[in-house]
């Protein structure tokens, strides 16, 4: 299952000490329903920023965020939280697992948030725990998996509720380069075998180029760029 | 805890509280948060029983000198008639005749100003301490103790009203053979004297004649006295137990209500302690409550986790503080631990009585305050865009 991802004119402008910096300067996108699209950038162009306006974590000054159809501006706190729960899966660059919790609990947590039942979202979990290898540490916590397991855990969850739409921040950023290309090769494969949507912050150049499109984000705006 | 039964927010706070174990700062600042909120509760339910103690002892000692219900008569009052009416209203056990007055008890030379209290039929429950109560002239036991009074040893009972004669005033006097002596307790009272109503009457003369009625209990005395004013004739005064010591009844709820009020100060403390351990809880945890915002979880369960963060801290506390507070209580009580000196003060030792209801206004208020505080903090969990929570 998948979405489309369609941004409008999106204005984002921070203070930073006594000056305004507009990060976003009317940043227009259009990512077809199962898409894989990788944004790059220097470090401090916006690109985070952009992916939490996609994903419904922050709010535009101006202009309009529409997925699968749905304008985020039309949906209040709790509505949006419950559509992040459904539609979105998260990867971030330093994993945010909840430390006090096992591999598997890590897993099952959005499943939990939504009110699935215990034992489909226990099967799910270990299911996507074995299709990333990880199956034998599901009793783990976080502080006893290395980077590149962590990652895979983040990405299990993040696909835990077969959200349509994943999004992912420097998912490699933090690891190093084998780690990192294990990871990606990893997120590629599971959103070919989902169909997930996919949108892809990163800084590797090589791993934006595996991607269905570039785009580069200069000048608070994207443009297209070669693979 | 990982039944699917349990609530999301209950499922993470109780694995964050597990966790604190890991942090030895945020464990310092938990148990302290617990540990004051249990002694807050110890202390209030032990200084509360010891209050209750006090004050029931001292009570009972009052109360069982004090008539349930005493009927001040106007004059020319139906006695007979009346006591035969008051003795058919419910609840009523007995109604008997009685006289007070002042006036003086002299024997062996000395005098001593005493309340004299003139009875019909047996010596009155009033003056405890006694199996034969037949009629006759009674003396406290203190008295009879440092006058060296013996039982048949001759004394005298003057009325301070004096008869007045052509030859100026007369005192009225009787004299009477002591008949025994009653348990004037321990707590500071005048001197009373009992004698029999026919020699209490020329003393005092009839018309100062009223009327004791008891109870089956204490309780139903305020509700004999509201049926009994309907019966009475003008001018009558019903008073009971309550209106007698309305003053020393007002003082023991005014100290216990004080000594609340400073005891609970340990709980207020405590609960700012819990205020504090939320919000280093929820700065440690900033990013993970941010991650549980970005996969969906709505800003109430956010606040809920910290809530019942707070509330199992509280609860933990609560209960030992009770189980400190109750245990504690009962072992001083039963094993007599904290003594008094038994010349001063009219007990030896403090005694402890755990009122359940005291218990229960105990743990609303404290439960109350912690747990509104631990809302403040939970508040702020509730306000935590994910997106800054999850900004480095």
């Amino acid at each position: 299952m998948s979405v489309s991802v369609v941004a409008r004119c999106l204005h984002k402008t921070y203070r930073d000490g006594v000056r305004n910096v507009d990060v976003l300067q009317g940043v227009d996108l259009e990512v077809a329903a199962g898409e894989f699209v990788a944004v790059v950038g220097p470090s401090g162009c916006g690109k985070s920023t952009l992916l939490h306006l996609l994903g419904a974590l922050d709010t535009p000054d101006s202009g309009e965020v529409q997925i699968g159809g749905q304008e985020l501006q039309d949906l209040d706190l709790r509505q949006l939280a419950g559509f992040r729960n459904r539609t979105i899966g998260f990867v971030f660059q330093f994993q945010e697992l909840l430390a006090d919790f096992t591999a598997l609990e890590n897993v099952m947590m959005p499943g939990r948030i939504a009110g699935r039942s215990e034992a489909e979202t226990t099967a799910r979990a270990r299911l996507l725990l074995q299709e990333v290898g990880l199956e034998e540490r599901w009793d783990h916590f976080p502080n006893q998996l290395s980077g590149g397991e962590r990652q895979r855990v983040a990405l299990c969850r993040a696909l835990l509720l077969e959200p349509p739409l994943l999004l992912a921040d420097e998912p490699t950023g933090n690891l190093d380069p084998r780690s990192g290309t294990q990871v990606f090769d990893l997120m590629l494969e599971l959103q070919n075998r989902h169909g997930t949507t996919a949108l892809v912050v990163t800084h590797n150049p090589e791993l934006a180029g595996r991607c269905g499109r570039v785009l580069a984000l200069e000048g608070g705006v994207l443009h297209p760029r070669d693979r | 805890m990982n039944g699917s039964w349990v609530p999301f927010p209950l499922y993470v706070a109780h694995r964050y509280l597990r966790s604190t174990r890991r942090d030895a700062f945020v464990t310092f600042l938990s148990l302290t948060a617990a540990a004051g909120i249990a002694l807050g509760v110890a202390a209030l339910i032990l200084s509360s029983s010891a209050l209750s103690g006090f004050q029931t002892v001292l009570r009972d000692e009052i109360l069982v000198r004090t008539p349930h219900i005493e009927v001040t008569l106007p004059g020319g009052a139906d006695l007979e008639g009346l006591m035969t009416e008051v003795a058919a209203v419910p609840g009523v056990v007995s109604a008997q005749p009685w006289i007070r007055g002042r006036g003086w008890l002299m024997a062996g030379g000395r005098a001593q100003p005493v309340e004299i209290v003139g009875f019909e039929d047996s010596l009155p429950e009033q003056f405890p301490g006694l199996s034969d109560r037949r009629p006759g002239l009674y003396v406290s036991d203190r008295l009879q103790k440092n006058w060296g009074l013996a039982t048949g040893e001759m004394a005298e009972v003057i009325s301070a009203r004096p008869t007045l004669t052509p030859f100026g005033p007369q005192p009225r006097v009787k004299r009477l053979a002591i008949a025994g002596a009653y348990a004037a307790g321990r707590t500071e009272q005048d001197e009373r004297v009992a004698i029999p109503l026919a020699d209490a009457i020329p003393l005092f003369g009839q018309e100062n004649q009223r009327l004791v009625v008891a109870c089956a209990d204490l309780g139903e005395a305020m509700g004999v006295a509201e049926r009994l004013e309907v019966l009475l004739p003008p001018g009558s005064i019903a008073s009971t137990w309550r209106d007698q010591n309305k003053a020393l009844f007002f003082l023991l709820r005014l100290e216990k209500s004080l000594m609340f009020v400073a005891v609970f100060l340990i709980v207020v403390v405590a609960a700012m302690a819990v205020i504090s351990d939320l919000m280093l809880i929820l700065a440690h945890k900033q990013a993970e409550i941010g991650m549980l915002g970005a996969m969906g979880s709505r800003p109430e369960s956010l606040r809920q986790i910290l809530l019942w963060l707070g509330g199992l801290l509280v609860g933990i506390g609560a209960s030992v503080g009770t189980l400190l507070g109750i245990g504690g209580a009962i072992v001083l009580d039963r094993y007599r631990l904290l003594s008094l000196p038994g010349d001063v003060y009219f007990l030896d030792h403090v005694p402890f009585l755990i009122r359940p209801q005291e218990v229960l206004v105990i743990l609303i208020s404290t439960l109350s305050l912690a747990l509104l505080c631990s809302w403040f903090a939970a508040s702020r969990a509730a306000t935590l865009r994910p997106v800054e929570a999850l900004r480095r």
